[in-house]
């Protein structure tokens, strides 16, 4: 026993060797700690789905255009200008004198390059799909780039902030493997060193054509709890958190290290009620019955007390942040007597039973105390639901896909940080789509015509009536367009972001 | 000997085919992982090209031929999300979690065998009591409470310790003070009850007859013999620990295999999740194969017997 004691103390002692600290060469002073709860699987943005990879693909890629966070507008940034030469092609203007971080100028052939790798159907990229409207790219000089599209593509400018601009000189001679862990991008920071699910070093790029960032190293930490998050926040490890439980926000902001800051996100809530009968036949498909679950939920005051106002009601599942969002449609008002009313004119004079599919609070913070509220209050009407809860994301999604959720079920939609009407309507309202249990061919209509003109205006007026429909029609019982909360040191300046996307080369330091 | 070895190899093999087997049975029922990777709003026709890129069109048995075949010459395949060999990915993440459960190991240690010695010497004392009162609180303990507790006084308000992370030797005190907490009380019993029944033993009377100090009848003849079952146990309580450790790791940030496991899991990334239940399947079975050894050694009786 002794000798196996021994061993094991020898074994830890040179693996204590091994595990020689990070050559810290930077001070903590000129370093900004950032945290996330997951990390990246690879450091190639268009090859994966997670918002971390948005946001990290931000600090060491440019995009062609870039949100502005004030006004919410999509403003130039690698590209300068762009204007469409008809209805069906999109000429952009790139800037001259960028640098990527191998010292290759970025030009016209990046771009081409960049686009061509996505879209190649034999390449495994997650991306392809946000830019399946685009048919070609041609170059027609150094800094200037044509692409063409199959059919009106309204989104297209939108769509140039979520695709970053990666090197033609390393897709051709690197090659996909290598470009999943070494990124060469022209962005305010390059990757110094990843250590897979524990941390990323990133340093300031000197040679960054816009504006220089304040700290000269970032440190991203991944930290999977959010106790442990909230820990470090307090005692000077991390600077910035996301994604605090509102419970936890008096916490924060009662120690004298660090505030939340909270900001509305892209993100609408809603339950689906299954008009379109795909889990079969069930009382949803009249409207009676979905106007009486609307009219009897208090929607409000569950916003208020049981989420602490970490919500902004909507009136249909348009968030208040996208192109396209109508103020003048309001949202139902509690009415019990009138949702009885209602349910006995549709033949429910006792009320009825329905299930309720549920999941867990990935997405939505308090997703399931909130769904106990409003099944409390559908209660009071006479709508009772049995209830059935499949916590993780996977297999609940699967059972949406498969026809195979129950007449109600909660759902919460993030537009793919596309801030327009488009990107929720097309996806989650319209006929035969794997995630709508809606079908309307008169909304149908209004989305396609949405789709097919590059005109705003008339876009607006498009979407404006798809919102009367939608709300008339009591298409899904809507909820409320979510709030995200971060948690910020004191020793940094910086607020929220609206658009999820955390951007640490606009963080300075507070003047002491 | 060399017999035993090889009847113990030869299970070591079912063992781990019927462990891969079942990883795959399961993850295949867990549903489609194409829905996973790609955007929801990716649209029919891309889910289909995924499906093909990733061969998930072909048939099940196609599927686990090509794992198994893979396998056997150390190629689990690509990771889906991370496009990099899953064998890359599970085998940098195990030092990490290797390092945390031997540490675990030797802190539980540390606590369980002076505490069931005394516990077992003073028997029916107030120390026993109190040991006995330790190990029930222990046992009970949350492993994710006492972590968080570890957090909040000695990183936010003592500020002795960092929260979280890896690569210092401050690191490690909380995690590993923590897996051992959650291994200790059944070990300090098993300890305790294991003296007590050995320093009942005639051998032990015949060493005091012979006129040794107790001290040394106690360190030499009963603490030897009241090792066997603790080892065994210990053997058996590895698989515990590296559950454990999921928990550990995710409390302390801490980046280790099981950590990946759950995630990949999660991800339904299949060629990680395979490969590192295969390779976690065959470090317990492996230790399991040593434990039975060193038991041997320490108790030829079994060597013989078995």
């Amino acid at each position: 026993m002794r000798r196996i004691l021994a061993v094991s103390f020898a074994l830890l002692f040179v693996v204590g060797l091994g595990l020689v600290p990070p050559a810290s060469a930077q001070t903590r002073e000129e370093t900004l700690i950032y945290s996330l709860q997951s990390d990246i699987d690879n450091w190639d943005p268009p090859n994966s789905v997670l918002r971390e990879a948005i946001i990290l693909g931000y600090h060491v890629f440019d995009h062609l255009a870039v949100r502005d966070l004030k006004t919410r507008k999509v403003m130039p940034n690698l590209a300068t200008s762009w204007k469409a030469v008809d209805d069906t092609t999109w000429e952009v203007k790139l800037r001259q004198g960028v640098k990527f971080h191998d010292g290759t100028p970025f030009t016209a052939k990046d771009v081409k390059a960049t686009f061509d790798r996505v879209l190649d159907p034999t390449k495994k990229m997650t991306a392809r799909g946000n830019h399946a409207k685009i048919k070609t790219v041609e170059i027609v000089d150094d800094y200037t780039v044509r692409f063409k599209t199959d059919g009106p593509y309204p989104l297209f400018v939108e769509r140039l902030t979520a695709q970053v601009m990666q090197s033609d000189k390393v897709i051709r001679e690197k090659g996909h493997e290598w470009m999943q862990e070494n990124p060469v991008g022209t962005g305010p920071y390059k990757l110094a060193k990843w250590s897979r699910k524990q941390e990323h070093l990133l340093v300031r790029n000197d040679d960054y054509w816009g504006a220089k960032p304040a700290f000269k190293y970032v440190r991203v930490r991944i930290i999977p709890e959010q106790a442990t998050q909230i820990a470090e926040l307090l005692s000077g490890g991390v600077d910035i958190i996301k994604a605090v439980p509102p419970d936890q926000m008096d916490v924060i902001n009662k120690s004298s290290q660090a505030r939340t800051s909270t900001s509305p996100i892209l993100r609408t809530a809603f339950i689906q009620l299954d008009q379109a009968g795909r889990s079969g036949k069930n009382p949803f498909q009249d409207r009676r019955v979905r106007l009486a679950a609307n009219l009897a939920v208090d929607i409000d005051s569950i916003i208020k007390h049981v989420i602490n106002g970490l919500g902004d009601r909507t009136s249909t599942t348009i968030n208040p942040m996208a192109f396209g969002y109508d103020p003048s449609v309001k949202p139902y008002k509690q009415d019990l007597a009138q949702a009885k009313k209602l349910l006995a004119e549709a033949g429910f004079p006792n009320g009825l039973e329905v299930g309720l599919l549920g999941t867990g609070p990935t997405v939505e913070p308090g997703l399931i105390q909130t769904t106990e509220a409003i099944v409390a209050d559908l209660a009071k009407a006479g709508i009772r639901t049995k209830q059935r809860f499949v916590g993780e994301v996977g297999p609940f999604t699967n059972l949406v896909r498969d026809n195979k959720a129950d007449p109600m079920f909660t759902w919460s939609w993030g537009y793919y940080s596309v801030f327009d009407a488009d990107a929720i309507l097309f996806d989650v309202m319209t006929c035969d789509q794997p995630y709508s249990y809606y079908c309307n061919k008169a909304l149908d209509d209004l989305v396609i015509q949405g789709r097919s003109t590059l005109d705003a205006r008339k876009r607006a007026e498009i979407y404006a009536k798809a919102q009367r429909l939608i709300h008339d029609d009591a298409a899904y019982l809507f909820k409320w367009g979510l709030r995200g909360v971060w948690g910020i040191s004191n020793r940094i300046e910086y607020d929220a972001p609206k658009d999820e996307i955390d951007r640490m080369f606009i963080v300075t330091s507070r003047k002491k | 000997m060399r017999l035993y070895i090889a009847r113990q190899l030869t299970q070591l093999v079912v063992v781990i085919l019927g462990i891969s087997l079942l990883a795959f049975a399961i993850l295949h029922v867990l549903g489609d992982p194409v829905l996973l990777l790609l955007p929801q709003n990716a649209g029919k026709a891309e889910f289909e090209r995924y499906r093909h890129l990733l061969g998930l069109d072909r048939p099940l048995y196609v599927q686990y031929w090509k794992f198994v075949s893979g396998a056997v010459c150390g190629d689990f395949g690509k990771s889906w999300y991370a496009d990099t060999p899953a064998f890359k990915l599970v085998l940098e993440r195990m030092p990490a979690t290797i390092y945390l459960t031997l540490a675990g190991l030797v802190v539980a240690l540390l606590i369980a065998l002076p505490l069931g010695l005394l516990a077992a010497l003073k028997r029916h004392s107030w120390i026993d009591t109190l040991c006995t009162a330790l190990a029930v609180a222990g046992q009970a303990t949350p492993l994710f409470w006492l972590g968080i507790m570890l957090i909040i006084v000695f990183a936010v308000r003592l500020k002795a310790l960092p929260a979280s992370g890896y690569g210092t030797w401050q690191n490690f005190v909380m995690p590993a003070f923590c897996l051992g907490a959650a291994l200790a009380p059944i070990t300090m019993r098993l300890v305790r009850s294991g003296v007590i029944e050995v320093m009942n033993m005639e051998f032990i009377k015949t060493a005091r007859a012979k006129g040794l100090a107790e001290g040394r009848v106690v360190v030499k003849h009963a603490f030897r013999n009241a090792c066997i079952p603790v080892i065994t146990v210990l053997g058996l309580q590895f698989g515990q620990l590296l559950g454990g450790a999921v928990v550990t790791e995710t409390v302390f940030a801490w980046p280790g295999v099981a950590t990946l496991t759950v995630d990949s899991i999660r991800n339904q990334d299949f060629p990680v999740v395979q490969c590192a239940v295969v390779l976690l399947a065959l470090i317990i079975v492996s230790i399991n194969f040593v434990v039975d050894m060193v038991v041997g050694y320490i108790d030829p009786r079994i060597r013989v017997g078995g």
